[in-house]
Parts: C-alpha cells; structure tokens; sequence
C-alpha cells in the first residue's frame, strides 16, 4: 500500500482542486495588489507633482498601504492548503530565489510607477529620471541574469524541460509577432511596434507553457 | 517510455514526496515520470536504478 500520493485518482483531483483554488486566489490577489499598488503609485506620483504629499496626503496613502496589506493578509490566510509535502533542498533554494526576484522586482515596478511622468501604464514610454533608469538597468542587466543562472543550477531536469520548452515557444512567438507588427505599422494597419508589449506577450506565454508542462 | 517507478515505489512505501527528495528532484518531476510524461535523463535512470538497487532496463521498458 503506497502512502496518499498525488497520483491516485482521488488525490489528484484534491490537488488539483487546491491548485485551482490557489490559482484563483493567486490571480485575484495578485490582480487586487498591483490595482492597489497602481492607485498609490499614482497617487503618490500626482501628490508629489503638486509639491509633495501632505498630511491628508500622508493619510490617504497610509490607508492604502494598509489597504494592500490587508487584501496580503486575505491572501494569505486562506491561502488553500495541500499535501504537506517535503520539499529537496534543491526545490527550496529554487523556491527562494523565486521569491528574491520577486522582492527586487515589485519594488522597482512601484519606483516606475511613482516616477513616471506619461500616461501611468506599466508599459509607458515616458522619460524616466537617469537615476531610475540606472537602478532598473542594473537590476535587469547584473541581478538577473546572476538569479536566473542561479536558479536555473537548482532547478531539477522536468522543471528545465518545461522552461526550455517555453522558451521555445516563447522564440517563435517573438519571430513571428515582431515582423508582422513592424511590417503592419510601416502600412499603417497598426500602431508603431511596442518592443515592452511584445517582451510581455512572449514572456506570459512562455510562463503559461512552462506552468503547464511542469505541473498538468 | 513506460517504466515500474510507481509499482517499485510501492513496495517500499514511499509517497512521491520521499521519493522525489531520495532523488533530490521535485515531486512534479517524479510525477511526470510516473506516469510517462517526462523520460529521465541517462544521469537520473541511473541515479534511480542505484536507489532501487536494480538493472536499468528492469525499471524502464522501452519496448512500450
């Protein structure tokens, strides 16, 4: 008799219910923070445009920082749990470094955010001060590449699979769309060519690819 | 490229989990190759085989 496993019939369908669930929650959350993260960037940019926050200032984007903690906190407390399973210190290392690209990547986004003099969009075009723009290069080109190397040595061979196979995708997505667009612009079908829209588009499809191919 | 991973595993009663971290890999990859998505790599068939102190081509079967 094996112990419960994921592989039984039963079992598979609890996972995957719990993997539902925790993907719904995970994108609702993750909808409601950048929403909430988005207002207080804005917020903050507008007030410090008009001479810098004041004191109502200070309160509004008080609350809203407790907004976003509390909508964290409702993530995280039912957060659906399922199997208790150990993990290889291999996976944890490759967990950890996730979330350090997450750590570094959600405040740079606030700092563009809060900086950015444009339309707001995440994608803006807008200039951005030379200090911003040094820390976000540094972070893309140094931090990066060095937690990308660094996770992709702890990873195990399915979870390098999967990524491969999403990076391939994701190429062909890139080779395909960014001709196209360029081609359709230059006769006027569509707007000029969005390089950060297109690095977008293909970095979600090569996620989904590699969700899917690691864990359906 | 079917294999007797799950049916080894079983006789030892160990849960995907245990085995995945006897192999320092990840439950999913375990999984996968369970249930004949993922082919381990050469290093990783012998890594098993060494585990379950048995022939490679006694695990895998790529006759299937």
């Amino acid at each position: 008799m094996t112990k419960p496993d994921s592989d039984d019939f039963a079992m598979e369908s609890s996972e995957g219910a719990v993997l539902l669930k925790r993907a719904g929650l995970g994108i609702g959350g993750g909808i409601a923070l950048i929403f909430t993260g988005g207002i207080i960037a804005g917020y903050t940019s507008g007030a410090l445009e008009c001479g810098g926050p004041d004191l109502v200032d200070g309160a509004i984007i008080a609350a809203m920082v407790l907004l976003a903690a509390l909508v964290a906190f409702v993530n995280w407390r039912f957060w659906p749990q399922g199997e208790d399973e150990p993990l290889s210190p291999r996976v944890r290392s490759a967990r950890r470094l996730l979330l350090v690209a997450m750590v570094l990547g959600l405040p740079l986004g606030f700092l563009l955010g809060v900086t950015d003099e444009g339309t707001g969009t995440l994608l803006s075009n807008a200039p951005v001060s030379a200090g911003i723009a040094a820390i976000a290069i540094a972070l893309w080109v140094i931090v990066g590449p060095v937690i990308t190397w660094l996770w992709w040595q702890k990873i195990d061979e399915h979870e390098a699979g999967a990524y491969r196979e999403g990076a391939l995708v994701a190429a062909h997505a890139y080779i395909f769309i960014t001709p196209i667009w360029w081609m359709a612009s230059r006769a006027g079908w569509l707007p000029p060519l969005e390089p950060m829209l297109v690095l977008l588009a293909v970095s979600v499809l090569w996620s989904i690819v590699w969700f899917v191919r690691r864990y359906f | 490229m079917k294999n007797r991973l799950k049916v080894l595993r079983a006789m030892r009663d160990w849960s995907q989990a245990e085995l995945a971290g006897r192999l320092d890999v990840s439950r999913q990859a375990v999984n996968a190759i369970e249930t004949g998505k993922h082919d381990p790599s050469l290093p990783l068939a012998f890594r098993i085989a060494r585990l379950f102190d048995m022939p490679i081509e006694e695990i895998f079967d790529d006759e299937a």
